[in-house]
């Protein structure tokens, strides 16, 4: 009698999953299969084959994978390996409060890997995976120009408050943001353009906007004073970055995947405009999928002495922590995080901290999200590569997400008011 | 006035061409862009990011590419970076001797492809052709017995050496390498052995006595130079083209361009003696970070280790030239070369020659076609990946070409009274 569970079968997107299945045929090879649909009704599958024991069972936190989208002992790769079965798509969930993410696993008795089975499974299971815990609540913003979406969390407060950045995706990017309030930080994830009436293009990065959004936060009630944090990604990390120099607010800053540089399109903070540094297209390579590396066009960057366009980080009076993923294969991530880290030794400041993780891309999200290697980015006519090697990417998002919330904590808490 | 030059503008598709633009700006960067449409309608895509010299000239031949589909010197670089635009699609020419492949060459603004702004200033283009057959080379439709096939001639009244050519992959009938080895002087016979005319639609079993009656009906021909012929296959075509060295006399020279030392799938069959097929690990494949999917490792407790599976290549009265793809993901290619020699040393044997390339994937073929990293093969899988670095591979294909020449002329050009 076939039997498979998945515990918990309701949890949070950043929580582990443990499978087991039970009744199987002694030491016969049976494959497990994670699908989801996602909200356009895009599907992501994974799969992987493994041997049942003697006692016919398997345990996904014990048993290694044979084959499959991944080999070895992963008891979350079923999740984190999961790939769009359209190339170049990315996985996003854009509802995080009404509806998790809801992913079939399907065990079958023999090894099947062509992308439709010719046969049924013998046995399914249901998990659902939510980006927002239970008495987390959001709260549209449209405050004088500030856009975006506020998460709270259950209780009184007051909570230290985060600002959560995107990048070149544009709009408004939530899951973070919601997860991150699930662990009990008051987080505004907020948009900067292409949602509702801001710019349609970023034009330029108008750092006075960012410092509203700071000063909005600040003035919640349940929402600790005196300093934020920023939580920022890619483009959204050199944002991240800038607030941290120029906002005295901004308290604790995590630039993940960013450069030191303004990049693209200019800064402007009060009287201030800091030139951009144009990434050169002539060193993008074309990867074998025919998506873009645009690594090397950033990494021309670092050849020249643009001191101009670098940002001060000399002047942030507070902490920085840099995530970098080595495998980064739309920027040069490292050297980028490099440069500002011997920046802020040379004006003999400690403020810095790098984490740089072999073998990840650019996109590092929380845990067992799918490594999305490749997608479609609006400003360009052809897909981006982000890089990233799925194991050690994998790994790299359970450690990051653990790294990030005690980088926060130990920065925006008040000594006297330890979560 | 930018200009654009290419020479020659037609040629077959193994001979390099000369790139050159001319009349640029000093250190003007540019894009050159090739696009290629096949039979079928698909296109494939390369370019390359060059800056102009102070006499605002580029030449492919010395300048190297600073981004794009490859990086540095490579002068055919835009043709084996080629891509396609609906991913998994491979680059095959069916009809060789009537049209060749038409390469438009574009020199455009270096944002251009990754942007799509169509405001480029440049205009300078050309139109190559890629021939798959020289001028004289005749084509013979091959319906003979139970044969089904194309033997291509090489033009004159001479004789010339006769070869086999085997593929593997999906079937049918692959006409391209041999319409190619017959321009260079060889009598080739490109051979069907399922999915084409009315042989069987699936690959039941190989007998290797409708190999045989090939190599009769090649060595009957007039044109043909005998008294043995020669074999040039790719994977599965490797496997047969084994056996076929292994139970048949006439076989003088074989090339193994990615094949195993032992029966995959269907069982070979020769006057009555079955040989098996060997067990095989399906749960050993693995999917790239892409989702393409690895075959090699399937073999790993069988064929990869055990000698009981392995083709008696000793027995084999001809040469062998192994060519092996060090990246190949679809089989241990490398691992497989290595045991048929180690065997055929173990025998006092030196009749072979071993061609080993770091970073070529599976699908070696003619030089300065594109690599084909993954396809689809219809009812097999839909995402196989075949593996190869991309310049890595260009070279590899570029040295083996010669190489094949080189030992078919070789062994079966003799000056001598045959050997046999």
């Amino acid at each position: 009698m076939f039997q498979l569970t998945a515990t918990p079968s309701s949890a949070l997107a950043d929580e582990p999953v443990a499978i087991r299945a039970t009744g199987l045929p002694p030491s016969k090879v049976v494959t497990l299969q994670a699908s989801l649909k996602d909200e356009k009704g895009n599907l992501f599958q994974s799969r992987a084959f493994y041997r049942a024991n003697k006692a016919g069972e398997i345990d996904l936190e014990q048993d290694p994978a044979l084959g499959g989208d991944y080999v070895g002992v992963h008891s979350m790769g079923l999740f984190w390996s999961m790939k769009p079965t359209v190339a170049f798509q990315r996985l996003l969930k854009r509802d995080v409060m009404n509806s998790p993410f809801c992913i079939t696993l399907d065990l079958y008795d023999s090894v099947c890997f062509k992308d439709s089975a010719t046969v049924p499974p013998r046995v399914s299971q249901m998990v659902q995976r939510w980006f927002s815990g239970p008495g987390v609540q959001r709260k549209q913003i449209r405050e004088g120009r500030v856009r975006g979406a506020l998460f709270l969390p259950p209780g009184e407060g007051p909570f230290p408050g985060i600002i959560d950045l995107f990048g070149n995706i544009g709009g408004l990017v939530e899951f973070r943001a919601s997860l991150l309030a699930s662990s009990g930080f008051a987080v505004l994830a907020l948009a900067y353009f292409a949602y509702e009436d801001l710019p349609e293009k970023l034009l330029e990065v108008d750092l006075e906007y960012f410092e509203e959004a700071a000063s909005f936060l600040l003035s919640h009630p349940k929402i600790q004073r005196p300093g934020i944090g920023v939580i920022s990604v890619s483009k959204g990390a050199e944002i991240g970055l800038a607030m941290a120099c120029y906002l005295k607010q901004v308290v604790a800053t995590v630039c993940i995947n960013g450069c030191n540089m303004v990049v693209e399109v200019p800064l402007r903070y009060r009287d201030l405009v800091v030139p951009p540094i144009l990434p050169a297209l002539e060193y993008s390579q074309v990867h074998m999928s025919g998506a873009v590396s645009l690594q090397r066009c950033f990494g021309e960057l670092l050849n020249k002495s643009n001191h101009q366009s670098v940002l001060p980080v000399e002047k942030a009076e507070g902490k920085i922590l840099f995530i970098v993923g080595e495998n980064d294969e739309c920027i040069h991530s490292r050297a980028f995080a490099e440069r500002a880290m011997d920046q802020l030794r040379s004006h003999g400041r400690s403020t810095g901290r790098m984490l740089a993780y072999p073998g990840a891309g650019h996109l590092i999200e929380p845990p067992y999200a799918p490594l999305c290697f490749w997608s479609w980015q609006h400003k360009l006519a052809c897909p981006v590569v982000w890089g990233g090697d799925p194991v050690a990417h994998a790994s790299t998002q359970e450690h990051v997400w653990g790294e990030i919330q005690k980088f926060f904590r130990q920065h925006l808490v008040k000594t006297t008011n330890k979560l | 006035m930018a200009q654009l030059t290419a020479a020659p503008l037609s040629a077959l598709v193994d001979e390099p061409v000369h790139i050159r633009a001319t009349g640029l700006t000093p250190s003007q960067l540019v894009c050159l862009r090739a696009s290629l449409s096949d039979e079928k309608g698909n296109l494939f895509y390369s370019q390359a990011y060059y800056k102009a010299s102070d006499t605002g000239e580029v030449d492919l031949e010395m300048d190297p590419s600073l981004g794009g589909d490859f990086v540095g010197v490579h002068p055919m670089g835009l043709f084996w970076s080629l891509k396609p635009e609906t991913p998994l699609k491979r680059l095959m020419k069916r009809d060789v001797m009537n049209s060749p492949f038409q390469i438009q060459l574009k020199l455009c603004d270096p944002d251009v492809p990754i942007t799509n702004r169509d405001s480029s200033t440049l205009t300078a283009s050309l139109t190559l052709e890629r021939w798959y057959v020289a001028p004289g080379v005749t084509r013979i439709e091959v319906k003979e017995g139970r044969l089904r096939g194309a033997l291509f001639l090489p033009p004159g009244d001479n004789h010339f050496p006769g070869v086999i050519d085997l593929f593997g992959s999906g079937g049918g009938l692959i006409e391209f390498r041999a319409g190619l080895l017959a321009s260079r002087g060889f009598a080739t016979l490109a051979l069907a052995y399922w999915g084409y005319d009315d042989l069987p639609r699936q690959l039941r079993e190989v007998d290797i006595e409708y190999f045989e009656e090939a190599v009769n009906f090649l060595l009957r021909h007039p044109k043909v130079l005998g008294p043995g012929v020669g074999i040039l296959s790719i994977c599965k075509g490797a496997e047969i083209g084994l056996s076929m060295a292994i139970n048949l006399k006439q076989i003088s020279a074989t090339v193994l361009i990615n094949g195993p030392n032992f029966v995959i799938s269907n069982p070979h069959v020769y006057r009555g003696e079955v040989s098996q097929p060997t067990p095989y690990s399906i749960e050993l494949i693995s999917s790239n970070a892409l989702g393409f999917v690895a075959f090699h490792r399937v073999y790993e407790q069988t064929g990869d280790v055990d000698s009981q599976y392995f083709f008696p290549i000793e027995k084999a009265q001809g040469h062998f030239l192994f060519i092996v793809g060090e990246e190949d993901k679809n089989i241990n290619s490398k691992c497989y070369a290595q045991q048929a020699i180690e065997q055929l040393r173990r025998n006092g044997k030196e009749n072979w020659t071993l061609l080993s390339y770091p970073g070529a994937g599976h699908l070696i073929e003619p030089p300065y076609s594109p690599l084909c990293y993954a396809s689809r093969i219809p009812y097999v899988h839909p995402n196989i990946l075949w593996g190869g670095d991309v310049i890595p591979h260009a070279a590899a294909q570029e040295h083996s070409w010669k190489e094949i020449q080189k030992f078919l002329r070789e062994h079966l050009i003799s000056t001598r009274t045959s050997q046999l």
